[in-house]
């Protein structure tokens, strides 16, 4: 057998039941079409509806195989899944982009890649991050500064990221200022991502006895939107939040504040 | 532990009150009590007219927001005046957002801003 022989093989061990890895190697012509519908048979047979091809170790593919995938691939958007591609080299994915597959499948860096856009595109699983820390000022410039960060990584629009580092800021700048500032207190946020959302939840201890001031300044109509002074150098925060988000919630006991902020994908 | 920002002054030919002040970096509640100070220090040596070029200036939340107020109403208060420029777009949705687009001198250029001056 040469060193670039067609091999095949299918692996479920990276998703379970709802997904499979064809890894294809070597040289993928006209006479290994056989092959593959030999394999795609056996992939049909069980069950799994969202294909990953991983063609690290692809050598060379025809314009007729790359055809035999684009039927597969119709196959599985039909019963609700998908076939994407993964690893291609630079050769592949150029000879892919000419023929024009570019428009039709998926093209991802690895297996893992294919795998993390199927759960975020057709399971709408979100990523959560689960943050704490002193409630010091000072630290709240890395909080925000890593939720732009995160929901940048999750595909979200430069604006997206900026509101949303806008709203953490603020949020845990108030959980700073009214929380208390004594050893072990902690401000803790939430942040989870999905492909349609972000959900903030920012947590602080407060002191029992600044409940009904707290209940009284986080009214709406406290909050003078739309209604800014020149006089005063603060207190338009919570006006802000609530103009850059979509739906907020504030949630005060005298064991402590929980701002609650969702934030849909604009752009 | 602060946010990182700089502020630079310039003089602005012909005009021996006015400079214009860049701001590079973000202004958060972490930094305003130094760019507070840092302002006041210019008015207080008799620079009352103040280009603010925020070119590169990224980010400011609610309390730089309160503070840049403050700066626009100290300037007129002393006869002078608080000009922004070159707002990005991220910070501009801010200003405008909170209401405060029509209380600030807003300009797109600097040399908007110079022509402006009394």
């Amino acid at each position: 057998m040469s060193d670039n022989a067609l091999t095949m093989e299918i692996s479920s061990e990276w998703g379970g039941a709802e997904i499979a890895v064809l890894k294809v190697s070597g040289f993928l012509d006209f006479s290994g079409i056989a092959m593959l519908s030999r394999f795609f048979d056996k992939i049909a047979a069980g069950n799994w509806s969202y294909i990953v091809v991983d063609l690290a170790e692809l050598e060379a593919i025809c314009s007729a195989a790359l055809g035999e995938f684009m039927g597969y691939r119709k196959r599985f958007v039909e019963r609700g899944g998908s076939l994407v591609f993964a690893g291609l080299s630079g050769n592949i994915r150029s000879k892919l982009t000419l023929l024009g597959a570019n428009k039709i499948f998926s093209f991802y860096q690895d297996v893992r890649s294919a795998i993390n856009a199927y759960k975020w595109d057709y399971k709408k699983q979100s990523k959560s991050v689960a943050i704490s820390f002193p409630a010091h000022l000072a630290l709240v410039p890395p909080v925000r500064q890593f939720a732009s960060r995160l929901v940048r990584q999750k595909g979200y629009s430069v604006k997206d990221a900026f509101r949303v580092e806008t709203i953490v800021d603020e949020v845990c700048n108030n959980a700073v200022e009214h929380g208390i500032d004594e050893p072990g207190s902690a401000v803790d946020v939430r942040i989870a991502v999905d492909k349609e959302k972000i959900d903030i939840t920012v947590s602080n201890k407060s002191a029992p006895d600044k409940v009904a001031v707290l209940r009284e300044l986080t009214k709406p109509q406290a909050q003078g939107s739309n209604h800014v002074g020149t006089n005063d150098k603060r207190g338009r925060g919570l006006a802000l939040i609530r103009m850059l988000s979509n739906d907020m919630d504030v949630n005060i006991t005298e064991h402590g504040t929980t701002v609650h902020v969702t934030k849909l994908r604009e752009e | 532990m602060e946010t990182q920002i700089q502020i630079t002054c310039e003089e602005i030919a012909g005009k021996a009150n006015a400079r214009i002040v860049r701001f590079v970096g973000d202004l958060d509640a972490t930094n305003v009590d130094y760019v507070t100070e840092q302002i006041t220090n210019y008015f207080g040596d008799g620079l009352v007219k103040i280009v603010a070029d925020f070119k590169q200036l990224r980010y400011v939340n609610s309390t730089g927001l309160g503070v840049l107020l403050h700066f626009n109403k100290s300037a007129k208060e002393r006869g002078g005046c608080f000009k922004i420029t070159n707002l990005n777009e991220n910070v501009y949705e801010i200003i405008e957002i909170i209401g405060a687009a029509s209380l600030l001198d807003i300009y797109d250029e600097i040399s908007e801003a110079i022509a402006a001056l009394d």
